[in-house]
């Protein structure tokens, strides 16, 4: 018994004497939304990390949840999170019924797209249109697309590169608010844009 | 009869070749868009300076020096920037823009790394990892951060 506590005190002294191997913590979510979580394995056991600054590390092959300050982490982590570029931003437009003209409202919303777009050094642009179910499939596809495409020659005309613009349509598919066939839905005549 | 079966063969071969995606390989998975200090792509075994505004392929490696850094954005909307003295392979990434679902596994072999997880771990629960020599970390979203000390 006592060999046994003094075997198991022993290998906490060994591996608390290892070098860290490996740290592993979240950090909070950037601009909101819930608190991420990550798991980390080595093999043996899996250690799940579900709290801001919730910190585990690997010493002699083995990994533990630990205590580490948030002043530490950020000394550790400051250079890494310094290099974080700008995160990706999404972006929804509404058009005008059965046309690629967009609404008076989302007119104005489009320098937002415009504008995040500008704070970037390089950038991608994605645009993905659709339509509501109103019309058959070819019609809503070929509107969809034409959509996407519309929302392209507005930012080439205001400036930015066509080749980091790509253009994709659904058409009736994926729809934003679920309807019946036929239905006219003003939500689901859109663009949908990433700018990263 | 033998023959016929040996072509239909070699025919379903060619084809599940041709599902292989090679040209998947060559498809840009990531843009550099932040870097400071040396900071350099390994492709193929040949070394290159990283450039903001350079596309990634998968199996690339991205090294920074003593005074690097670089931040880089994924096709998912994956965010990966690294400090000093890191190396890190885009050893697997697969992305289907159309429903979100893919799988990345990033092979953390030294320095340190910040994460903005993207479209796969939103999409595809499990499906993003990161390899460490001590440990596989398994991201369910979406920021957290990795070091690999230099020794181990």
């Amino acid at each position: 018994m006592m060999r046994r506590t003094i075997l198991a005190l022993a290998s906490m002294v060994l591996v608390a004497g290892c070098a860290r191997q490996a740290l592993f913590v979240v950090l909070p979510n950037a601009e909101g939304g819930g608190t991420g979580a990550i798991t980390v394995d080595d093999g043996k056991t899996v250690t799940t990390l579900d709290q801001p600054y919730a910190t585990a590390e690997s010493r002699a092959g083995s990994s533990a949840p630990v205590e580490e300050s948030r002043a530490e982490i950020n000394a550790i982590f400051g250079s890494a999170i310094a290099a974080q570029p700008i995160l990706p931003h999404h972006f929804r437009l509404y058009f005008i019924l059965g046309s690629d003209e967009l609404t008076p409202e989302s007119k104005i919303a489009y320098r937002a797209v415009f504008d995040d777009t500008k704070q970037r050094t390089v950038y991608q642009i994605e645009v993905i249109g659709f339509t509501d179910t109103l019309g058959d499939l070819s019609y809503n596809q070929a509107l969809s697309l034409a959509r996407a495409a519309a929302i392209r020659e507005t930012l080439v005309r205001d400036g930015l590169d066509r080749q980091a613009i790509s253009i994709a349509g659904r058409g009736k598919r994926d729809l934003l608010v679920p309807t019946a066939d036929q239905a006219p839905e003003p939500r689901n005549r859109r663009v949908e844009i990433t700018v990263r | 009869m033998k023959l016929g079966l040996a072509l239909w063969l070699a025919a379903g071969l060619l084809i599940a070749t041709a599902g292989i995606p090679r040209a998947e390989e060559a498809r840009p998975i990531a843009q550099i868009k932040k870097v400071t200090g040396q900071a350099t792509v390994l492709r193929s075994g040949e070394r290159r300076t990283a450039n903001v505004g350079d596309m990634l392929l998968v199996k690339d490696v991205i090294e920074t020096g003593p005074d690097g850094a670089i931040g880089i954005t994924f096709i998912d909307n994956t965010v990966f920037s690294a400090g000093p003295s890191s190396q890190i392979g885009l050893d697997e990434f697969q992305f289907d823009s159309n429903d979100f679902r893919g799988a990345m596994l990033a092979d953390m072999r030294q320095g340190t790394l910040a994460v903005v997880s993207g479209d796969i771990a939103r999409s595809t629960p499990g499906a993003m990892k990161v390899k460490t020599p001590t440990a596989v970390l398994g991201v369910r979203g979406t920021t957290f951060a990795v070091q690999v000390s230099g020794n181990h």
